[in-house]
C-alpha cells in the first residue's frame, strides 16, 4: 500500500512539474485545467501515502464506536475531584486574559482619536456592534452594564469552542458549564426586571395585563421563567455536543487516514457553527431580559393619564 | 433496544422541527421579498424563531443520547 502511494505521489509530482513547465502563464483555461488536475492528484496521493504510513506505524484502525460520556472525566487535584472541562475552561480564560492584556499593553499602548490603528478600529467596530445590538433589543435602560457582559461571554464561549481544535473536550459541551451561563441570564433578567419596575412591577409583568387573572398567571410565568436557564443550557449543550460527536465519528471512521480531512470539517463544526450558536445564545438572553423588563402598554398609559 | 428507542425519538421529533423551521423560513423569504428594506429585522426574528423551533430537536437529541449511553 505504501509503495503504491509513493509511486502515485511521485507520478503526480513528475506530471505536475512537467505540465507546469509547459504551460505559460497566459494559457487558456482548458490547458490550465490539466495543471489543476495534476495538483489535485498530488494532494490526494500525498494524503493517501501519509494515511498509509500512519496506519502501518501506529496501528490505528477505523471504527464506528464513539467513546463518549454525558459528563467529562474527572481528575484529582489536592483531594478535590475536578472535571477536565472545568480545567479547560479556566485555561481558556487565562489564555484570553493574557492575550487581551498583551493586546492592550503591546499592540495598542495608547488609544488615539485622530489616528486609530487597525486593531483599535476592529475593537471599536465590535464594541459598537454589541452596543447597537443590545440597545435595539432591550432599550437604553441596560446600556451601562449589559453590552460588556454579553461581549465577554461571547468571546469566552468562542475561545472555549476553539479549545476543541487542540484535542480537548470543549467546556461548552459540558452541561454544567452551559447551565452556569443560563443561570447568569436568569439572574440578570430578574435583576433588570426588578430594578426597572420595582418588585411590584416585576410581579405585574409576570401576571399580565388583566388584574383578575394575576393569581393564576404568576405561578405559570414563574415556571416558564425557571425554564429559561434550562432551555438555554440544553440548547447550547446539545449543539456543541452534536458537533463534537460528528467530529469524533469522522476521526473514528477515517482511522489512520484521518490526517487533514477533519481539519476541513472542523472549519464548520469548530468555527462557524459555534459562532451561530453564540449569536443565538446572546440574542435569546437579550430577548428574555427584554421580556422581563417590559410592562404592558395600558399600565403606562394609565400612569400617564394620572400624571 | 436503547438505540432503537433513541432512533425513534429522533425520527419523530426531527420531522416536527424540520417542518417548523421550513414554515418559518418560507414566510420569512416571502416577507423579505415583499419588503427588502426590512430584511435585517426579519432575519433577526427568523433566527429567533428557528432557534426556538430547533430547541425541541435539541432536547430530543439530548434525551436520545442519555438513553443510548446509559439505561
Amino acid at each position: 500500500m505504501a509503495v503504491a502511494g509513493a509511486v502515485a505521489l511521485s507520478a503526480c509530482l513528475v506530471g505536475y512539474i512537467f505540465t507546469a513547465r509547459r504551460i505559460p502563464a497566459d494559457a487558456s483555461k482548458k490547458r490550465k485545467r490539466s495543471k489543476k488536475l495534476w495538483f489535485m492528484g498530488l494532494v490526494i496521493s500525498a494524503w493517501f501515502l501519509v494515511g498509509t504510513l500512519i496506519k502501518q506505524f501506529t496501528g490505528i484502525k477505523s471504527h464506528l464506536a464513539v467513546e463518549f460520556e454525558m459528563f467529562s472525566e474527572r481528575v484529582d487535584i489536592f483531594g478535590f475531584s475536578i472535571a477536565k472541562t472545568t480545567l479547560t475552561g479556566a485555561g481558556v480564560l487565562l489564555a484570553l486574559i493574557l492575550l487581551l492584556l498583551a493586546l492592550r499593553i503591546f499592540a495598542i499602548p495608547k488609544f488615539s482619536v485622530e489616528n486609530p490603528g487597525y486593531l483599535q478600529t476592529a475593537l471599536e467596530t465590535a464594541v459598537e456592534f454589541i452596543d447597537n445590538f443590545v440597545k435595539n433589543t432591550t432599550g437604553a435602560f441596560t446600556m451601562k452594564n449589559l453590552p460588556p457582559f454579553m461581549l465577554s461571554i461571547a468571546i469566552y464561549m468562542f475561545g472555549c469552542a476553539l479549545s476543541e481544535l487542540f484535542g480537548l473536550r470543549a467546556p461548552t459541551s459540558d452541561l454544567t458549564f452551559t447551565f452556569a451561563l443560563g443561570l447568569c441570564t436568569f439572574v440578570l433578567l430578574n435583576y433588570y426586571g426588578i430594578r426597572k419596575n420595582g418588585f411590584g412591577g416585576r410581579l405585574k409583568n409576570m401576571g399580565g395585563p388583566m388584574p383578575a387573572m394575576r393569581p393564576v398567571m404568576i405561578p405559570l410565568k414563574a415556571v416558564s421563567d425557571i425554564a429559561v436557564p434550562v432551555s438555554l443550557a440544553c440548547r447550547l449543550y446539545g449543539n456543541m455536543l452534536g458537533g463534537l460527536l460528528v467530529m469524533d465519528l469522522l476521526k473514528g471512521v477515517l482511522g489512520g487516514y484521518g490526517s487533514g480531512l477533519p481539519a476541513v470539517a472542523g472549519l464548520w463544526f469548530n468555527l462557524i457553527h459555534p459562532g451561530i450558536q453564540i449569536y443565538i445564545f446572546v440574542m435569546l438572553s437579550l430577548t428574555f431580559i427584554n421580556e422581563a423588563m417590559e410592562l404592558e402598554e395600558e399600565e403606562t398609559k394609565k400612569a400617564k393619564k394620572r400624571a | 433496544m436503547n438505540f432503537i428507542a433513541a432512533a425513534i425519538i429522533m425520527f419523530a421529533v426531527v420531522i416536527g422541527a424540520g417542518f417548523g423551521m421550513c414554515f418559518a423560513t418560507s414566510k420569512a423569504v416571502d416577507a423579505a421579498a415583499r419588503q427588502p428594506e426590512a430584511a435585517s429585522k426579519i432575519q433577526t426574528i427568523l433566527l429567533l424563531g428557528c432557534a426556538l423551533a430547533e430547541s425541541t430537536a435539541i432536547y430530543a437529541f439530548v434525551v436520545a443520547i442519555i438513553m443510548a449511553t446509559r439505561g
